[in-house]
């Protein structure tokens, strides 16, 4: 598993993984941290930019939308709110 | 789209356009618009109707020389909302530059359909606003009583007074405008109605800015469709508003006539909540051009829903391939370089400026064109306007949901 993300806490990627399961409509044990949203969970585009909103919401960071590319899963959501987060 | 007639007529009825309104950020009253259009003027500069405080970039197409009181005479301006306000002044303009009165509308069986995308959401957000400041108790009731959409044809009837008519407001979002023009063709040639008020009204609004920009569909300073650079849209606001009537009745009374409304196609698809889909829009002008017995080769133009976001432009482009084939591409404009986005008035509008370009001979331009995206690969006029002899010219209009509709206007010649 990647290494980018042991920058946030198991508790912070807990909530980062309930915010995106609810916007995807999935249970949280269908999801796993390479899994793709668009690929294997059915996320369009507007799906993309609601994950991205939510999380500006419930994270406190501002997120541009050129990120979109790369949080194309979990580790890559993670990879971009630490990122966020330490220019917050 | 009916094919079918009333009464013992063994002809449908043709139907003309006879007066324009129009309320945009390039000029209000039809003259002063078609100005506009000829010079490639723009209507962008800094949003003023809400606070853009937080936003990177805030640029629209605001109206910002609009005096309600100089257009509604009888009912009371502030008991309407900013989008009822345009559609009411555009249809007096419509009706004046039509050589029509007031009384003479009223004494015929009449159509006013207004189509919309935000209705008055511009009061709902001023409501919800005093609600998160103050609760709910703080509301105005004055506020509250313009919001229904319904407002901004039953606010025409208000103010005209109009007795044997039937009123709609349509909400078919950014394609609104062509859906009205449409239902005002089917009135008239089928016999319901005498005279048609058709067209489409929207006041800029924070709502829909915002969710433009949560998309990442603003540009930051300028629309430019079909460039290369294009970044997207930008949001606008007015009202156009035309005055159908019968071609017997124009002549009869020796009216003007700016064009021939040669028929329309609606085709909703329901894909997607916002990408629209190549096929259905090809579809869309496939039926248009049959219901009005057009070919092709006859368009001379095509006037663009054409808003500046790299997904509309290439996938409305790649439709008017499919149709037209890649050898044969019309000349194909977008007005919203010049007005923005007016969302439900946009297609209205640009029938509008198809109408004055049949009747003056000149192709509108496409304005801050640069380098046209060779995915897009049009030519769609680029800067400056163009004068052409016109005969056919096609108005799109592609609304969210994938609600499409096309509307064919030619220009009249009377038999020689």
């Amino acid at each position: 598993m990647s290494n980018a993300t042991t920058g946030l806490d198991a508790a912070r990627k807990q909530e980062i993984k309930e915010v995106v399961c609810d916007i995807l409509e999935i249970d949280e044990d269908e999801v796993t941290e390479v899994s793709l949203f668009k690929e294997d969970h059915d996320a369009d585009s507007l799906r993309a930019i609601e994950i991205l909103a939510a999380l500006e919401r419930t994270q406190h960071v501002t997120i541009d939308q050129a990120e979109l590319s790369r949080m194309v899963n979990l580790v890559g959501v993670y990879t971009v709110i630490e990122e966020a987060s330490a220019r917050g | 789209m009916n094919t079918g007639m009333r009464g013992t007529d063994a002809t449908p009825r043709r139907v003309v356009v006879t007066g324009l309104g129009v309320v945009t950020s390039i000029g209000i009253g039809i003259d002063a618009f078609t100005t506009g259009l000829r010079e490639g003027r723009g209507g962008v500069k800094p949003i003023t109707a809400f606070d853009t405080t937080g936003f990177d970039y805030a640029n629209g197409c605001e109206v910002t020389d609009f005096d309600p009181a100089q257009w509604i005479h009888r009912v009371d301006p502030d008991e309407l909302g900013r989008a009822s306000q345009f559609s009411v002044a555009a249809t007096r303009m419509a009706i004046e530059d039509a050589g029509l009165t007031v009384d003479e509308v009223r004494a015929r069986r009449s159509l006013v359909s207004v189509g919309t995308t935000d209705g008055e959401s511009r009061d709902l957000d001023q409501l919800v606003e005093t609600g998160l400041a103050t609760g709910p108790e703080s509301y105005d009731p004055v506020v509250a009583r313009r919001v229904p959409a319904g407002r901004l044809s039953s606010g025409i009837i208000r103010e005209f007074a109009l007795e044997d008519v039937e009123a709609v407001t349509i909400p078919t979002a950014c394609a609104a405008g062509n859906y009205a023009v449409g239902y005002g063709y089917d009135a008239l040639r089928s016999g319901d109605v005498d005279v048609a008020l058709v067209g489409g009204a929207d006041a800029l609004c924070r709502k829909t800015f915002t969710g433009f920009y949560r998309l990442g569909t603003i540009a930051p300073e300028a629309c430019q469709p079909f460039d290369k650079d294009r970044k997207g849209i930008l949001t606008g606001e007015g009202a156009g508003i035309l005055l159908l009537e019968s071609l017997d009745s124009a002549l009869a009374r020796g009216a003007r006539i700016y064009a021939e409304v040669l028929g329309y196609g609606l085709a909703c698809d329901a894909l997607h909540p916002v990408a629209p889909d190549r096929d259905s829009i090809a579809r869309t002008i496939d039926i248009a051009h049959r219901n009005a017995g057009v070919t092709p080769d006859q368009i001379d133009f095509v006037s663009a829903h054409g808003t500046g976001t790299r997904a509309n432009d290439i996938t409305e482009v790649g439709a008017i391939r499919q149709i037209f084939g890649a050898d044969a591409m019309p000349r194909t404009v977008s007005i919203k370089s010049m007005i923005g986005h007016s969302m439900g008035a946009a297609s209205a509008v640009a029938a509008a400026a198809c109408a004055v370009a049949l009747t003056q001979g000149f192709i509108p331009p496409t304005v801050n064109h640069n380098e046209t995206d060779p995915e897009c690969g049009v030519d769609c006029v680029p800067n400056e306007a163009r004068a052409a002899e016109l005969n056919i010219v096609q108005n799109n209009a592609l609304a969210f949901g994938g609600n499409n509709a096309v509307v064919i206007l030619g220009k009249y010649r009377s038999a020689a």
